[in-house]
């Protein structure tokens, strides 16, 4: 570590913060946010036609997902990009098809942590509630979502972490957050990469542990 | 027409690439699953120093991206090694076992494979700890009670049942050493992503190279999912 | 249900994608200079992280540097305005085929086999692949064969040392400052590069460690950088070629090369007997 090497990190701090705006850890958080509203929805509502749907229509839904897990993130982030324009004459900005790339991914990965929260909960309590009177989609509603979202908390935190991290990624498609910006420093000063990227690690440890430490937080109210 | 595909030689490459991919991600996967589960051993004991250590590991390594890691690893690391070690690791020496001769790998291959196994291994814990949590507290209480020792309890009742419990989340851990290890290629280790970086800067045919590239990761992860779905009905399944 | 469809949709896309780009030719574009000059816009893409080519300028937060005055320059003889997309090696010839460039100024070298998927303009740009090592190490080209040398990716420094001397172990990092710092912690013995970025490299590194580096007395090539365009659009590359070599006319080549390497610069570097339009 050399004490020049924090003054170039000290220097452009705005920089890192803001790139030219939307940029930097700005902009690592905002697709990180929408990233995980989208990818949480989208993953829960899956997850419940998982449980649910029968026949071929299951079929197609893990066959969807299965290859959603299976493609690395950031050749479907570089397809999306590049191949809806060439294919369809449609041109998606650069951060929305990161958004869109994370959000399928993680849902496909939350989905599956729906469905195995909803399968651990004992039959009885399924029949129960039917005996009761209910029909089939106050049961999920009120019953068994509500317990199974709860016991697949800590898998939750898990994936938005990961999409946190992932959005690392979007610099294949030109998108200026915060790796992104931080490499074009380190290729302007040349020679303080360790003190740049060592940086780089401590801002996502912070992003990430802060959202796990208040999300379990507020779920143990 | 055919001039718009991938000569033969740049198959062959991506090919070689692959056959990388496969190494370093069995190798980090055995690795890993190993190291993963003494820490989610050593998570569960009853020394609390031990569990903070592990609780710190855990944490530092899966709350902060991959790639920075690889370069504390590579460039942190591996200057602290003594320079003749280097050295001899350089030359890629190849060791005499007996009748085989097996060649080292890189030194890059073997950065990389450490820095994967540290970061996956965090991840395994935290899978195996889930399955653990999983298996019911009275279930411990009551072996513990029959007079079993604090390890007999975990040996024969809790790992056992934790173990199915963690096996699917595993299996995507798996599949995510694989995507991982593309990462690698950062630190020059000459596995699929790097290959194709290299056909791209030759050819300039990007979208071929990548399309390529893209099919052999799907390839190879489907292929660790389907393994381990059959392991799942097979073994794990009938014995409920 | 509305998250499904849209699964379907990009899943199927992405598997008729991966099949149709194997075996589909180019789609049949207009004329891009039509174009161009219809939007009123050029795109150009241009690196980012690669001074002095193309990197974002400390004071302004934009990009700057010896491509970019290129692009701007192709623009004004265009009449157009001119949108910089910061590009890298991995995504420079999809932007180029997905027409969100029209032409790419990034310190692109030219080759035979790369003359096969894009067309270039007149070269603008001449170096020579040289070597930074520990002042001694490096004293004829001989001396590579042994030694274990850092390269960039996506630059076709590696391919010349492959093809050139086999024994080498040549590691590519994903940038300069990645290869400089293996050089320090004797992971490589070598780096190569353009003289040009080398200069520049050196120019940055803290004075007590310079001492230490030199770069390699030889260069193993001579290489020229040109400009990027896409396959066939012949009037955009004549029109391309023609504000080149009007600028080298008129001067404004000479001035964009001193603003970057002129006697003043902290990468200062003679620019030699090179001329654009000169045959190659």
């Amino acid at each position: 570590m050399e004490l020049k090497g924090v003054e170039v990190i000290w220097n452009n701090l705005d920089y890192l913060m803001w790139g030219n705006f939307p940029g930097g850890i700005a902009l690592t958080l905002i697709m990180s946010v929408l990233a995980i509203i989208f990818s949480t929805i989208l993953g829960i509502l899956t997850g419940i036609s998982l449980t649910v749907a029968k026949g071929v229509m299951r079929q197609l839904l893990v066959l969807i997902l299965g290859f959603l897990r299976a493609i690395p993130i950031i050749m479907l982030i570089f397809w999306t990009y590049f191949l809806l324009p060439v294919l369809f004459n449609i041109d998606v900005p650069a951060i929305a098809t990161v958004i869109f790339a994370l959000s399928l991914v993680g849902a496909a990965y939350i989905a599956y942590s729906v469905y195995a929260g909803m399968m651990a909960i004992k039959p009885d309590q399924w029949q129960a509630a039917f005996s009761l009177g209910l029909t089939q989609r106050q049961v999920i509603l009120y019953v068994i979502l509500p317990q199974a979202l709860k016991m697949m908390l800590p898998s939750f935190i898990n994936q938005w972490v990961s999409l946190i991290k992932d959005t690392s990624l979007a610099y294949v498609v030109g998108v200026a957050e915060f790796t992104f910006v931080a490499t074009q420093i380190n290729n302007r000063s040349m020679v303080y990469p360790t003190e740049i990227f060592i940086f780089v690690i401590l801002v996502y440890f912070v992003i990430c542990w802060l959202l796990d430490f208040t999300v379990t937080r507020i779920a143990k109210r | 027409m055919f001039d718009k595909l991938l000569a033969p030689h740049y198959l062959w490459w991506l090919w070689d690439g692959f056959l990388v991919t496969l190494a370093i991600s069995f190798l980090t996967i055995v690795f890993a699953t190993l190291l993963g589960f003494v820490l989610a051993i050593a998570r569960q004991s009853r020394c609390k120093p031990l569990q903070m250590l592990v609780i710190s590991y855990n944490a530092i390594f899966r709350y902060s991206p991959l790639l920075p890691q690889l370069f504390f690893w590579y460039f942190g690391i591996g200057n602290l090694l003594p320079l003749e070690f280097k050295l001899w690791l350089f030359d890629e020496p190849q060791i005499q076992l007996g009748f085989m001769v097996l060649k080292m790998p890189s030194f890059e291959f073997i950065i990389g494979l450490a820095a994967l196994t540290f970061y996956s291994s965090a991840f395994i814990a935290e899978e195996f700890r889930a399955g653990i949590l999983g298996v019911k507290v009275g279930q411990t209480q009551a072996s513990l009670a029959l007079g079993l020792t604090w390890w007999q309890t975990m040996r024969y009742v809790v790992l056992p049942q934790g173990f199915r419990i963690a096996f699917p989340p595993l299996i995507g851990q798996y599949m995510n050493v694989i995507k991982n290890s593309s990462l690698t290629m950062a630190i020059g280790v000459l596995e699929l992503s790097y290959v194709s970086r290299q056909v791209e800067t030759e050819s300039l045919k990007t979208f071929q190279d990548f399309a390529v590239a893209t099919f052999l990761y799907i390839v190879a992860i489907v292929i660790v999912g389907t393994l381990g779905n059959l392991y799942q009905t097979k073994r794990l399944q009938i014995r409920n | 249900m509305k998250f499904f469809t849209q699964n379907k949709v990009s899943r199927s896309l992405t598997v008729t994608a991966l099949i149709t780009l194997l075996f589909t030719a180019n789609v049949a574009y207009a004329d891009r200079l039509d174009d161009i000059e219809k939007r009123g816009e050029i795109k150009i893409a241009v690196f980012d992280s690669n001074p002095p080519f193309g990197f974002i300028d400390e004071k302004t937060n934009k990009m700057a540097g010896l491509d970019v005055d290129y692009a701007n320059a192709i623009g004004k003889s265009l009449n157009v305005k001119v949108d910089l997309v910061p590009t890298n090696p991995a995504n420079r010839i999809p932007l180029l085929s997905s027409q969100k460039a029209d032409l790419i100024v990034a310190n692109f070298t030219v080759t035979e086999e790369r003359a096969k998927t894009v067309d270039f303009s007149l070269p603008y740009f001449a170096t020579g692949q040289k070597f930074i090592a520990r002042k001694g190490v490096l004293k004829s080209a001989d001396d590579l064969k042994n030694l274990r040398i850092g390269a960039d990716k996506g630059t076709v420094m590696e391919i010349t040392l492959r093809d050139k001397y086999p024994t080498a172990k040549v590691i590519s990092y994903d940038d300069t400052p990645f290869a400089f710092s293996a050089l320090r912690n004797g992971v490589v013995q070598a780096i190569t590069q353009d003289d040009a970025k080398l200069v520049g490299l050196l120019a940055n590194v803290p004075a007590e460690q310079r001492a230490a580096f030199e770069i390699s007395p030889f260069s193993i090539t001579k290489e020229y950088q040109a400009v990027g365009i896409p396959k066939g659009e012949t009037r955009l590359k004549e029109k391309v070629n023609q504000t080149l070599l009007q600028m080298e006319k008129d001067g404004e080549a000479v001035a964009i090369y001193n603003r970057w390497f002129g006697p003043d610069t902290p990468s200062a570097m003679p620019r030699g007997d090179f001329k654009i339009g000169d045959g190659q």
